[in-house]
C-alpha cells in the first residue's frame, strides 16, 4: 500500500490536471441523472488531455481504491457513481474531434467530446452521426459507448454498436490497447474484441477515443405526428409501421400524461388533452420520401387518428423534437424525483406490458408517465415520487421488479439503451441464468481481475477486494 | 454565525438532467461539474438540508458563477437558477463568505446617489468626449458633459411634439453616468418615431449592481423605482440596457412589464437608415439579460434591418461575452477567457469596418476590451444597436403615424 495520502499520489499521477477532494467539491459528483441515489467518492480527476488519463491509469493500480469513469454523468442507470467510494475520473478535458474524414465516412473522437458537438461538426461536411440519446446537448460519446446508448433514430439506424469502428482503452496494467480502427472490423485481433468495451459500462478500462462511421445526411425529412384516443388505437398504428415498407427513422410515443406534461410547459406544440400521441420520421432521397409520406398518414389514419400533422420543415421538426427529449427534464415540473425503467419487450406485448404500468402505479398511488421508442419496444415508464416522502421510493422500486418479471415473462429483457448500473444489477439473476451470469461475469474479471474499476455495477455483488 | 435566510423549495424541480452543462460558461471553462449549474444546486441544497458543511469551495463556485442565465433557457424543469443564485450570493455576502472587489463595493454605494454618482463620473465623460479611451472598458463615444439626458429629452419633445404612444424610459445609473450619447440616440430614435418620450426624474439605479454583486441595498432601490413609475400614465417603460431592463421589470412586476426599447421599436417598425454603398458589416451580440433574462427571442429582424447595415448573428451569439454585469471585474481572467472564444472571429470578419452591435452597455464595455487587450487585432467599431438607427442632429419626426401603437 502507497503510504502517501491519496491525494498526493493522485497529484503525482495528475501534473497538469485538476484534483478535486474537498467536501463542496465530491458533492457534485455524488451522483448521475438518477439524481436521488447518491455516493461520496473520495477524490475526483479531471485529466488535462489523453495523456494524462493514459498515465493516471497506469499508475490507478497502486491507488487501492475503485476507479469510476464519468463523461457527463447524464446516466441514468447509477452507472458512473463510487457505489464503493474511491476516484472518479471525469472526462470533460477529452474533447478534441481529432479527424472527420469525409471520403471514408468516418471520425476519430476523443471520450468526452459531447454528442452534439460532433454533429454540429460533422453537419458542414453533409453527413452524420445517427446514434441519438435525449442527452445529446451535453452527453459524451464515451458514455455512449459504455452504455451503447441508443435514441428516438436507432428504429431504423441502430445503436452505438452499430457506429464503433474502433475503439482505444487503457486497462489497469497501463497498457493501450486499440481494437478496431477507422477500417473497422477487429483490426489485428483475432476476435473482435471492441464489441467487448461497447456497453461494459465502465468496467474493463478508460476509453480514450474512438473511430466512429459516418452516414451521409438525408437529403430530406418528413416529420408526422399523430394522436389517438386509446392505447390499442396507437398499438395498431405502431405495428402497421413498423410492418410498413415506408421503415421509418424514429417510432415514438407519448401517452397521455406525457402530452398533458408538454401541453402545460414551455414547450407546447399544440397536443389535445388525453390522447396519445406518436411521432415519426421518414427520411432519404426527396422523391422517395415525398411518394412515401402520403401512405404512411393514411395508415396513421386507418388506425385511428383523425388528427395527424406532418411537416418537412426544420421549425417544426425541431420544435417536436425538442419537446420529446427534454421529456426527462420536464418531469422536474411535476416531481422532485423519478425513476425510468429501460425494459424491452416485444412488440406485440405493447398494451398488455403498458396497462400494467398503469395498473400497479395507480394502485400504489405513484404517478406513470410513458415516454418511449415505440418502434423498438423500449420502454421508459417514468415512475414519480418524492425520496424526502418516507416509503415511496420503496414502492417504486416494488412496481419496478413487478413490471420486470412481466417483461421477462413476456420473453423481454432489462435494459435497450441506458445500461444496467446499480439501478438494475438487481433485477439480472431474472434475466440471466447461473450459467449466463458466471459468463458475463468472466469478462470484466479478465480485464479487470479485481473489479477496481466501477465495482457493484451491472453485478450487484462485485465488489473491490484490496 | 449569519442567521441565515431559508432557500426556496425549487431544488426539487432538478431532475439532474444536465442539460444546463452544454451552455455553462464556467464549466465549458474549467470541466468541472461544481463549476456548473447543476454542480451549484447540488452543493446549495445539500448545504441547505444540513448534509453538507460550510466549505471555502461552496463559496468559490458560487463565486465563479457569470451569472449569464443561459441555464434557465436550457432548463426543462423551469429551475429559477437566476433567483436562487442571487439569494445565494447575497446569503455569502452578508455572511463574508464572499467579499466583492473594492470597486464593487464604492460604486455599489455610489450608484445609489445617481447625482453624486454622475459627478464623480465626469472625469469620464470629459476624457470620451475628446474621442479618448483610457481604460480596456471605455468604449469610444461623445457623451453630453452636463446636459442630462432628462433635460435633452424636455427640449426635443417642446421642439418636436410627438403625439404617439407615451413611454417612461430608464436612463440608468451607469448608461447616464458614462455612456450618456447611448441615452441621447435613444431619445432621438423615439421621438423620430413619434413616440413621446418621459423621463422620470426621481428615478434611480434599477438595482442590477446590487444583484450582480451580491451586495445590499437593492431593495430601496426598487421601492423608489416603483413609486418613480407606476403611477405614470405612459403606454409601456422602456429601457436601452438589457440588464438594467431585466432587473427593473422584476421591480415593476407584475404591475407593469418593462420593455426591451429594440423590441417596442420593433413593433412600430422603426424609420430605416440608408446607406448606399457601404461595405461596414454588422455583427450582432446578443446579452444574456435579454435572451436569457427577458426570455426574449433575440432583437427584432426589422430593427437590425432598419440600421442600413447588412447583418448577421455573431458566432455564438446567445452565449454570454463574459461581461455578466460585474463578472469582468469580480473574475477578470474567467471574463478574458470567455471573450477569447467569443471574439476570436472578429479578426477574420468582413467588413469595412467591421461593427459589433449590442443592446447592453455592459457587453458594450467587454467587446471592446477584446481589442485593448490584444485578444483582437484588428479595428472594429462597438456599437449599441440604437446608435445605428441614430438620425443624429435635425431629424424630423416622421409622417405617418405608427402602424400599431401598442397599448
Amino acid at each position: 500500500m502507497n503510504p502517501l495520502p491519496l491525494s498526493s499520489q493522485l497529484k503525482q499521477l495528475l501534473p497538469r490536471g485538476r484534483i478535486l477532494d474537498s467536501p463542496a467539491q465530491l458533492a457534485g459528483y455524488a451522483a448521475d441523472a438518477l439524481g436521488y441515489k447518491s455516493y461520496l467518492p473520495d477524490a475526483v480527476v479531471i485529466p488535462a488531455d489523453a495523456d494524462e488519463l493514459v498515465g493516471f491509469m497506469k499508475g490507478a493500480r497502486q491507488l487501492g481504491v475503485p476507479v469510476i469513469l464519468r463523461g457527463a454523468g447524464t446516466s441514468l442507470s447509477g452507472g458512473p457513481v463510487a457505489a464503493q467510494g474511491g476516484v472518479v475520473v471525469h472526462t470533460s478535458g477529452l474533447k478534441r474531434i481529432r479527424e472527420i474524414n469525409v471520403e471514408g465516412f468516418w471520425c476519430e473522437v476523443e471520450c468526452g467530446v459531447a454528442l452534439n458537438d460532433l454533429d454540429a461538426a460533422l453537419k458542414p461536411h453533409g453527413v452524420f452521426y445517427p446514434p441519438d440519446p435525449s442527452s445529446g446537448p451535453v452527453c459524451t460519446l464515451g458514455g455512449n459507448v459504455a452504455s451503447n446508448a441508443g435514441g428516438a433514430h436507432c428504429f431504423r439506424y441502430g445503436v452505438t454498436s452499430n457506429y464503433v469502428l474502433g475503439v482505444e482503452v487503457v486497462l489497469l496494467d497501463g497498457s493501450v490497447q486499440r481494437f478496431g480502427g477507422p477500417a473497422g472490423g477487429r483490426g489485428p485481433w483475432r476476435e473482435d474484441w471492441k464489441r467487448f468495451m461497447i456497453g461494459s459500462e465502465g468496467t474493463l478500462g478508460a476509453f480514450t477515443r474512438f473511430w466512429l462511421r459516418l452516414l451521409p445526411l438525408p437529403e430530406k425529412v418528413w416529420t408526422l405526428r399523430a394522436t389517438y384516443p386509446d392505447l390499442r388505437s396507437i398499438e395498431a398504428a405502431i405495428h402497421a409501421l413498423v410492418a410498413h415498407s415506408s421503415y421509418p427513422a424514429a417510432i415514438e410515443m407519448l401517452d397521455p400524461r406525457g402530452v398533458a406534461m408538454v401541453e402545460t410547459s414551455q414547450m407546447a406544440v399544440g397536443l389535445p388533452k388525453g390522447s396519445f400521441m406518436l411521432l415519426l420520421e421518414i427520411d432519404g432521397p426527396p422523391a422517395l420520401v415525398d411518394a412515401r409520406v402520403g401512405p404512411v398518414a393514411d395508415l396513421l389514419r386507418h388506425a385511428g387518428s383523425n388528427d395527424v400533422v406532418l411537416s418537412d420543415q426544420d421549425a417544426m421538426r425541431q420544435k417536436l423534437w425538442k419537446a420529446r427529449k427534454a421529456a426527462g427534464g420536464l418531469l422536474g415540473q411535476l416531481s422532485p424525483d423519478y425513476v425510468v425503467q429501460d425494459a424491452v419487450i416485444p412488440k406485440s406485448a405493447l398494451a398488455d406490458v403498458l396497462q400494467l404500468v398503469y395498473d400497479e402505479a395507480d394502485a400504489a398511488g405513484i404517478r406513470a408517465v410513458n415516454v418511449f421508442h415505440a418502434g423498438d419496444g423500449n420502454l421508459h415508464p417514468n415512475f414519480l415520487f418524492d425520496s424526502r416522502v418516507p416509503g415511496e421510493l420503496e414502492k417504486v422500486e416494488l412496481i419496478s421488479e413487478r413490471l420486470m418479471r412481466r417483461v421477462i415473462e413476456v420473453g423481454g429483457t432489462l435494459s435497450g439503451e441506458h445500461g444496467i448500473g446499480n439501478d438494475k444489477s438487481a433485477y439480472m439473476p431474472l434475466v440471466f441464468g447461473p450459467d449466463s451470469m458466471r459468463l458475463q461475469w468472466a469478462v470484466p474479471a479478465a480485464f479487470n481481475p479485481t473489479h477496481q474499476l466501477n465495482p457493484l455495477k451491472v453485478f450487484q455483488n462485485r465488489r473491490f477486494a484490496t | 454565525m449569519h442567521p441565515k435566510t431559508p432557500l426556496p423549495d425549487y431544488f426539487s424541480n432538478c431532475t439532474h438532467c444536465g442539460f444546463c452543462l452544454a451552455v455553462c460558461p464556467t464549466y465549458k471553462l474549467t470541466g468541472d461539474e461544481n463549476n456548473s449549474p447543476r454542480g451549484r444546486l447540488r452543493l446549495w441544497s445539500e448545504e441547505a438540508a444540513g448534509r453538507l458543511p460550510q466549505d471555502k469551495w461552496t463559496d468559490f463556485y458560487t463565486d465563479e458563477c457569470v451569472g449569464c442565465l443561459a441555464c434557465e433557457t436550457a432548463c426543462p424543469a423551469q429551475v429559477p437558477y437566476g433567483e436562487l443564485f442571487e439569494h445565494t450570493r447575497h446569503d455569502h455576502v452578508s455572511a463574508g463568505r464572499s467579499k466583492p472587489p473594492l470597486a464593487l463595493r464604492l460604486a455599489a454605494a455610489a450608484v445609489a446617489r445617481p447625482a453624486w454618482f454622475n459627478l464623480a463620473l465626469l472625469p469620464a465623460r470629459f476624457i470620451r468626449s475628446l474621442g479618448l479611451s483610457i481604460h480596456r472598458f471605455l468604449f469610444k463615444g461623445r457623451p453630453a458633459l452636463l446636459q442630462s439626458t432628462a433635460a435633452y429629452a424636455r427640449e426635443l419633445m417642446q421642439q418636436h411634439r410627438p403625439t404617439g404612444p407615451r413611454v417612461a424610459f430608464l436612463t440608468g445609473c451607469l448608461m447616464e453616468a458614462a455612456f450618456r450619447e447611448i441615452n441621447f440616440a435613444t431619445v432621438r430614435v423615439l421621438i423620430e418615431n413619434n413616440v413621446q418620450v418621459v423621463i422620470p426624474e426621481d428615478q434611480t439605479c434599477c438595482g442590477a449592481f446590487q444583484e450582480h454583486s451580491g451586495l445590499a441595498g437593492a431593495e430601496p432601490l426598487r421601492a423608489q423605482n416603483r413609486r418613480a413609475f407606476l403611477p405614470l400614465d405612459v403606454d409601456a417603460v422602456v429601457s436601452n440596457s438589457s440588464g438594467c431592463g431585466y432587473s427593473l421589470g422584476k421591480s415593476l412586476a407584475p404591475e407593469r412589464p418593462v420593455r426591451d426599447v429594440l423590441a417596442f421599436l420593433g413593433e412600430l417598425g422603426p424609420v430605416r437608415r440608408e446607406r448606399a454603398g457601404s461595405r461596414a458589416r454588422l455583427y450582432v451580440d446578443l446579452p444574456c439579460h435579454l435572451v436569457h433574462g427577458q426570455k426574449a427571442a433575440g432583437i427584432p429582424q426589422n430593427v437590425l434591418d432598419a440600421t442600413g447595415y447588412s447583418w448577421e448573428l455573431a458566432p455564438n451569439a446567445r452565449d454570454c461575452c463574459g461581461s455578466g454585469g460585474v463578472y469582468n471585474i469580480q473574475k477578470p481572467e474567467n471574463a478574458r477567457a470567455i471573450l477569447a472564444g467569443k471574439s476570436a472571429f472578429l479578426n477574420e470578419a468582413e467588413g469595412a469596418p467591421v461593427i459589433l452591435g449590442t443592446s447592453n452597455h455592459v457587453c458594450m464595455m467587454q467587446w471592446h476590451s477584446a481589442g485593448a487587450t490584444g485578444l483582437v487585432t484588428r479595428p472594429y467599431e462597438v456599437s449599441h444597436i440604437i446608435q445605428l438607427l441614430d438620425p443624429g442632429a435635425g431629424f424630423a419626426v416622421r409622417a405617418t403615424a405608427p402602424a400599431s401603437a401598442p397599448c
